[in-house]
C-alpha cells in the first residue's frame, strides 16, 4: 500500500548522501515500494532515501507532487503514477527526472517482484556508485544458461562483441546510476528524437557502453520473475531484438571501432542458480525451425546470403536430437538480421518475428550441445559462442557498409 | 476525250482539296493536342518520379511485401508509367473529338468521363494487392511461429480473400458485372473462408483444442512432457 509520505523516519541532520530508488511495478496489488524502503533502511542505514513506485499502477491513490520540496527524511515510500513504457514517462525517465530534482547521490531502478531472502542485494547494487565512484552498475543474477536463452544466445554475445565489454546480463531491467551519468542521460536528445526507444534497458546499456562511462557489474542474487515472461518467443524476440538492433544502428560509429572484448569490474560472487536447469523441448523447437526453413525461405533469402541459406537447409534436414547450428553461422545470422533491420529490407516487426524459428533452432542446437554438461562446460560453450560473435564482427562491418552486396 | 478526262481529274482534285481543307484544321488540332499531352505526360512522369523518390515508394513497397523480396522490381516505375500513359490516352481521346464527327465525338466524351473511374479502380486493386501481400506475410510468419503446418496455405488464403474483395470493389466501381458480381464474390469469399477454416482445423488441431480447453475451463488432458517444459522456459 504505497501511499505518499507513508513510512517516513526522521533524517539525520548530519546525513549528506541520499538515494532515490524507483521500484518498477508491473502488476497492481503489490506494495513493493514499502518493502524496498524497509530494505534500504536495513542495508544502508547511513543513507537518506526516497523510494518511489513507478509503472502501470492505476489504482494507487496518492501521487508524488511535482511541486513538493525535496525533503527526504530517511528511507520512506512514496507513490508515483506514470502511464508509459517509453520516453520521458518510462520508469527510467521518471527515475532520472525525480532523482535529479532530489539531488540524490545514487539513483537506482529495481524490479518490484518479490525476491525472497537474498541477502544485501540492494547494497550490492548501490555500493559501487557510492563507494567506488562507478557511473553505471549493471546487475547480474545467478541463472542457468538456458534460463533466459535469448540473453545467452544473442543479447550477451552481441553486446559484448559490439561494445567490447563483457556484461553478462545486459538487459536485467535494473540498474544503479551516478548523478552525473543520470544528468547526462536526462539531457540526451534521444528523449525527443526517438522517444519510443529512449528509456529502454537496451538504450541505457548502449549509452553506458558506447559513452565509455565507468561501468561495473554487480552480482545481486537470483533474478525476480517478471509477469511479462509469459509472452511467447516471437513477442520476446521482436521486443528485445528490436531495441538492441536500434541501438546497434544508433552507435554505429562507436562499435565499428571496437575490437575484441575485456571483462568489466565485477562485485560479489555469482550465486548458484536455484532448481534444476530448464530442459527446452528440443523436438518442438526443431519442428518450428524446420517449418520456418520450409515456409520462410523466401523472406530469409532477402536477409541472409545464399551460403547461410544452404547451411540452414542442411541443418534442418537433421533429426532434432542431432540439430546443430555452428556458432559462427549463428553469429552471422544475427548480424545479417541487424543489417536488414537497419536497411528495412522488410517491415521491421515482420523481420524480427521471422527470426523466431531461427532463434528456436539455435536454442534446440545449444540444448543438444550442452546436454549432459556441468555448469563449467556450459559456460565454455557460451564463451565459444561469444568468441564466434567477436570473430564474425568483420563480417558484420562489411555487411553494414555494403548491405546489398549479396543480393541477386 | 482528253478534255473530259482532264475535267474529271481537276474536279476530283478540287474535291480532295476541299475535303483536305475541311480536315486540316481538325488534324492540326489533333497533332497539337497530342504534342501537348506528350509534354504534359513527360512532366507528369517527372513529377511522379520525384514524388516517388521522395516518398521512398520502392523501399516501402519492398518493406511491405508489395514486391517479392530479392526481385529487382520498381513499383515507382509502374506508378510513373500509369500516370504518363493515362495523360496520353486522355490526350488522344480529346484529339479525336476535335474531328467533330458525331459518333466519334460522343464516344470520346464518354471514354474521357470513364477514365477517372478506371483510374480509381486500378488504385483500389493495387491497394488491395499491396494489403493482401503484407497480410499474407504477416499470417505466414505468425502461423510458422505457432508451429501450424498449413502456414503457407493460411497465408495464401488470406491473400486471395483480400485480392478477391479488392477485385470485386474495383469491378463494381467501373460498373462491370452488374448483379452477378456480388453473388460470385459471395461464393468465392465463402469458399475461401471454408478452406481457411479447414486449414486451421487440420493444421493446428491440437493447438486449437488446447486453446479451447484453456479458455472454456475444461481440464486439458495430461500434456506431454515437452509442453510442460516449454511453459517453464524463459527467453529473457
Amino acid at each position: 500500500m504505497p501511499i505518499s509520505e507513508a513510512s517516513g523516519t526522521p533524517a539525520s541532520p548530519a546525513a549528506t548522501r541520499s538515494a532515490f530508488v524507483a521500484v518498477d511495478v508491473r502488476s497492481a496489488g503489490d506494495a513493493p515500494a514499502d518493502t524496498i524502503g524497509e530494505r534500504l533502511r536495513a542495508e544502508l542505514p547511513e543513507l537518506d532515501g526516497v523510494v518511489a513506485q513507478v509503472g502501470w499502477v492505476r489504482d494507487v491513490p496518492g501521487l508524488l507532487d511535482p511541486a513538493a520540496p525535496p525533503a527526504p527524511a530517511g528511507p520512506r515510500a512514496v507513490s508515483l503514477l506514470v502511464g508509459g513504457i517509453g520516453g520521458t514517462e518510462s520508469s527510467l525517465g521518471v527515475l532520472l527526472r525525480e532523482g535529479a530534482r532530489r539531488e540524490a547521490s545514487v539513483l537506482a531502478l529495481v524490479a518490484g517482484e518479490p525476491r525472497g531472502d537474498q541477502g544485501a542485494w540492494l547494497r550490492a547494487l548501490l555500493a559501487p556508485v557510492l563507494e567506488e565512484g562507478y557511473d553505471y552498475v549493471c546487475p547480474a543474477y545467478g541463472r542457468h544458461a538456458l534460463d533466459g536463452a535469448l540473453n545467452t544466445g544473442v543479447v550477451y554475445p552481441l553486446t559484448r562483441a559490439l561494445y567490447g565489454l563483457r556484461l553478462r546480463q545486459p538487459l536485467g531491467g535494473e540498474a544503479a546510476l551516478s548523478p552525473a551519468f543520470a544528468r547526462r542521460l536526462a539531457a540526451d536528445p534521444d528523449w525527443k528524437r526517438d522517444p519510443e526507444a529512449a528509456g529502454s534497458d537496451a538504450w541505457l546499456v548502449a549509452k553506458a557502453l558506447a559513452g565509455r562511462v565507468r561501468t561495473c557489474q554487480a552480482w545481486i542474487g537470483l533474478q525476480p520473475r517478471h509477469a511479462a515472461e509469459a509472452l511467447d518467443a516471437s513477442h520476446v524476440v521482436e521486443r528485445v531484438l528490436g531495441l538492441v538492433f536500434r541501438e546497434m544502428e544508433r552507435h554505429t560509429d562507436r562499435w565499428q571501432r571496437v575490437h575484441g572484448s575485456e571483462p568489466v569490474p565485477s562485485s560479489g560472487e555469482a550465486p548458484a542458480p536455484s532448481g534444476e536447469p530448464p530442459l527446452p523441448p528440443v523436438g518442438r523447437l526443431a519442428g518450428v525451425f524446420q517449418l520456418g526453413q520450409r515456409e520462410l525461405a523466401e523472406i530469409w533469402s532477402a536477409v541472409l546470403p545464399p551460403a547461410t541459406l544452404l547451411a540452414l537447409r542442411r541443418a534442418a534436414a537433421l533429426p532434432p536430437e542431432r540439430l546443430r547450428l555452428e556458432s559462427g553461422l549463428w553469429a552471422r545470422i544475427v548480424y545479417d538480421f541487424g543489417v536488414a533491420h537497419m536497411v528495412r529490407t522488410i517491415e521491421r516487426r515482420q523481420l524480427l518475428r521471422s527470426m523466431t524459428p531461427l532463434y528456436l533452432g539455435w536454442l534446440a542446437s545449444f540444448a543438444n550441445a550442452t546436454k549432459g554438461l556441468d555448469p563449467a562446460g556450459v559456460e565454455r560453450e557460451v564463451e565459444a559462442l561469444c568468441q564466434a560473435f567477436e570473430r564474425e564482427k568483420r563480417y558484420a562491418m562489411a555487411r553494414w557498409r555494403w548491405p546489398d552486396a549479396f543480393e541477386r | 476525250m482528253w478534255d473530259k478526262t482532264k475535267e474529271i481529274l481537276v474536279e476530283s482534285l478540287d474535291r480532295m482539296q476541299q475535303a483536305l481543307a475541311r480536315l486540316l484544321p481538325a488534324l492540326l488540332v489533333l497533332v497539337l493536342i497530342l504534342l501537348t499531352s506528350l509534354l504534359v505526360s513527360v512532366a507528369v512522369r517527372a513529377t511522379l518520379r520525384r514524388v516517388c523518390a521522395r516518398l521512398e515508394v520502392d523501399r516501402r513497397a519492398r518493406e511491405w511485401g508489395l514486391v517479392a523480396p530479392g526481385r529487382r522490381s520498381h513499383p515507382s516505375l509502374w506508378v510513373e508509367r500509369l500516370g504518363g500513359y493515362s495523360v496520353l490516352a486522355v490526350g488522344l481521346l480529346m484529339g479525336l473529338s476535335a474531328f467533330a464527327a458525331g459518333a466519334a465525338s460522343a464516344l470520346s466524351v464518354r471514354l474521357i468521363e470513364y477514365v477517372p473511374h478506371v483510374l480509381l479502380a486500378v488504385v483500389i486493386l493495387a491497394a488491395g494487392i499491396a494489403v493482401s501481400r503484407a497480410l499474407e506475410r504477416s499470417v505466414l510468419i505468425g502461423a510458422v511461429n505457432m508451429g501450424i503446418q498449413s502456414a503457407r496455405f493460411l497465408g495464401l488464403g488470406v491473400r486471395w480473400l483480400v485480392v478477391v474483395m479488392a477485385a470485386a470493389m474495383a469491378l463494381e466501381h467501373v460498373g462491370v458485372g452488374g448483379a452477378v458480381l456480388p453473388m460470385s464474390f459471395g461464393i468465392l469469399f465463402g469458399g475461401i473462408v471454408v478452406a481457411l477454416a479447414l486449414a486451421v482445423g487440420l493444421g493446428a488441431r491440437d493447438m486449437v483444442a488446447r486453446s479451447l480447453e484453456k479458455h472454456f475451463g475444461r481440464q486439458p488432458e495430461a500434456p506431454a512432457d515437452e509442453e510442460e517444459k516449454e511453459e517453464d522456459l524463459r527467453h529473457m
